[in-house]
């Protein structure tokens, strides 16, 4: 089984230039923060905002400049505390969150190895792209166990 | 006290003393350093012996660590990111103090010039954590702080080159001050030790990105990782090959081949903080104090002419990529501190040149324990002139 036949095809994706405002406002209705692929004009996956980089929004820097320093202190701001104007909304963009080096998949990989992927990555989500690596959808874990409950005929 | 207590105290002291000196404003890398003079055979003498006596174990495989990651740095997405005026500054600020320190050493100080050669490359050196504190800390935001973020973020990748490069050419006059044809051997020598490194580096590279198609867990990813770092840097120094050099060659040429590179880093990272943890207390606790006092002027010298040089590559570098006036006159304010690259730099001199370093090793956690105290207050300097920040 190919991840295509599985994966979901209706992706809310965003832009580098989305505002923090717009992507948060996309999700109001929906109870969790799932993976944001970022595209260009042409549709060409080039990152992805999860909810872990929303929290990006309160520092004053690009968290990937300081990714291969070695012998950092753990930066452990405290969000209920810091002093942030409402215009972050507007200022802070998808380019300032996005993940550049991020796991994806091709539509043409096989469910197992994607599933293996997502095992060895701790991650629950990854976007898809086709060959081309243009965006063409989303897949989750729980897309690969509705798959495999209704292979077993549970579902 | 016997071995697995003392790792267990100095794991535990360690953090309670970075939590202690965070308070004050410094970074944890200096509270290790100072609990390791603290606790070192020179003051209270309790760190066990057996632990002092794998300070050369510990400091190849966190170095060997850093390398790799540093490597990464050479990818195609961090090449095309990183922009002009950080590219000029850095290369210069680090050259900079490479030079003036070798010439200053060699020419006024009289030092053998292999010798003037390791102090330089050390000096190219600059310790992000406390430049990264001061910034976090005052939420500081601008042109002047992203330069200054990535010149330090890059620095230690020219840093360890430029050491490496060094070592190599040091290890080779050392070995042939008498012989015939001495130029010829040291170049010859020196290359052997570079591009060998190049080579069992890449080959690591295609060996790890080949076994990772067999993982499957974060587990299995974390153990190959680092089963074949170590490797590397065992067969690096079984074929006395550049350590540094082959764990660079490794992270760069897995971050060109391999798109999820970024991953072997990430696995390793979870079990590198007690490692740097007792890398930077074994450097504090490998300081002879009573040699302290015959570096006089090495130490000085060092200390002001290791400035001299940034400040005045850094000047040079932002001139000729038009920076801004700002990170023209401020930008080497921020560029002082010097710390765990300096000191693991320093530790492989202590441990390649029995004679001279220990002089080396002492002069460098001397001043890192200076820079380490000032560098704040310098990085708040600059970054409230150039606007940055308003204190």
């Amino acid at each position: 089984m190919q991840v295509r036949e599985v994966m979901s095809t209706d992706v809310i994706s965003a832009k580098r230039s989305t505002k923090l405002r717009e992507l948060l406002n996309s999700f109001k209705n929906f109870h969790i923060f799932p993976l944001v692929p970022v595209i260009e004009e042409n549709n060409r996956l080039v990152g992805v905002v999860s909810f872990r980089n929303l929290i990006d929004a309160f520092r004053s820097y690009h968290p990937d400049v300081l990714r291969l320093v070695p012998f950092l202190d753990e930066e452990d701001q405290d969000i209920f505390k810091i002093d942030v104007s409402e215009g972050i909304g507007d200022l802070v963009v998808v380019e300032d969150l996005m993940e550049h080096e991020y796991v994806s998949l091709t539509d043409d990989t096989l469910v197992e190895e994607a599933y293996d992927l997502m095992r060895l990555h701790l991650k629950e989500e990854l976007a898809v792209t086709d060959k081309a690596g243009k965006l063409v959808g989303r897949i989750g874990v729980f897309d690969i166990l509705k798959a495999v409950f209704r292979h077993k005929g549970i579902i | 006290m016997n071995t697995v207590l003392g790792l267990g105290f100095i794991l535990f002291a360690g953090l309670l003393s970075a939590k202690l000196v965070k308070k004050i404003g410094f970074p944890a890398v200096t509270a290790y350093l100072l609990l390791g003079i603290l606790i070192g055979p020179s003051l209270l003498r309790v760190v066990p012996k057996d632990i002092l006596a794998s300070s050369g174990l510990i400091s190849n495989i966190v170095l060997g660590i850093i390398a790799f990651g540093i490597g990464q740095n050479f990818s195609r997405y961090q090449m095309r990111r990183i922009g002009r005026s950080v590219l000029w500054i850095s290369v210069l600020e680090a050259c900079g103090a490479w030079i003036l320190v070798t010439a200053i050493f060699y020419l006024i100080l009289r030092q053998p010039f292999y010798l003037s050669m390791l102090f330089g490359s050390i000096a190219s050196a600059t310790a992000p954590a406390a430049t990264v504190m001061v910034i976090r800390e005052y939420r500081a935001k601008g042109n002047f702080t992203d330069t200054l973020l990535g010149v330090v973020a890059i620095d230690d990748a020219w840093c360890l080159i430029i050491f490496a490069v060094s070592l190599a050419i040091a290890q080779a006059i050392y070995a042939y001050q008498v012989a015939p044809f001495f130029l010829l051997k040291v170049l010859g020598e020196s290359l052997l030790s570079i591009g060998g490194a190049f080579v069992l580096g890449a080959l690591s590279a295609f060996l790890l990105s080949v076994l990772y198609r067999f993982i499957h867990t974060p587990t299995e990813l974390l153990i190959l990782t680092m089963g074949l770092v170590f490797i590397n840097i065992g067969i690096a120094i079984w074929l006395n090959l550049s350590v540094l050099l082959a764990s660079m060659f490794l992270g760069t040429v897995l971050v060109n081949i391999n798109r999820y590179s970024f991953k072997f880093f990430d696995s390793l990272k979870m079990i590198a903080s007690p490692l740097f943890l007792l890398f930077f207390v074994l450097a504090g606790a490998n300081l002879e104090i009573k040699i302290l006092g015959s570096i006089g002027m090495l130490g000085l010298f060092y200390l002001i002419f290791r400035v001299v040089g940034k400040m005045l590559g850094a000047n040079l570098g932002a001139r000729i990529a038009h920076a801004s006036t700002s990170v023209r006159k401020y930008l080497s304010y921020a560029l002082v501190p010097q710390a765990g690259v300096a000191l693991g730099c320093a530790l492989i001199a202590k441990t390649d040149f029995p004679e001279a370093g220990n002089m080396i090793f002492t002069t460098i956690v001397a001043t890192t324990v200076i820079y380490e105290l000032f560098g704040p207050l310098l990085t708040k300097y600059a970054l409230r002139k150039a606007g940055d920040i308003i204190v």
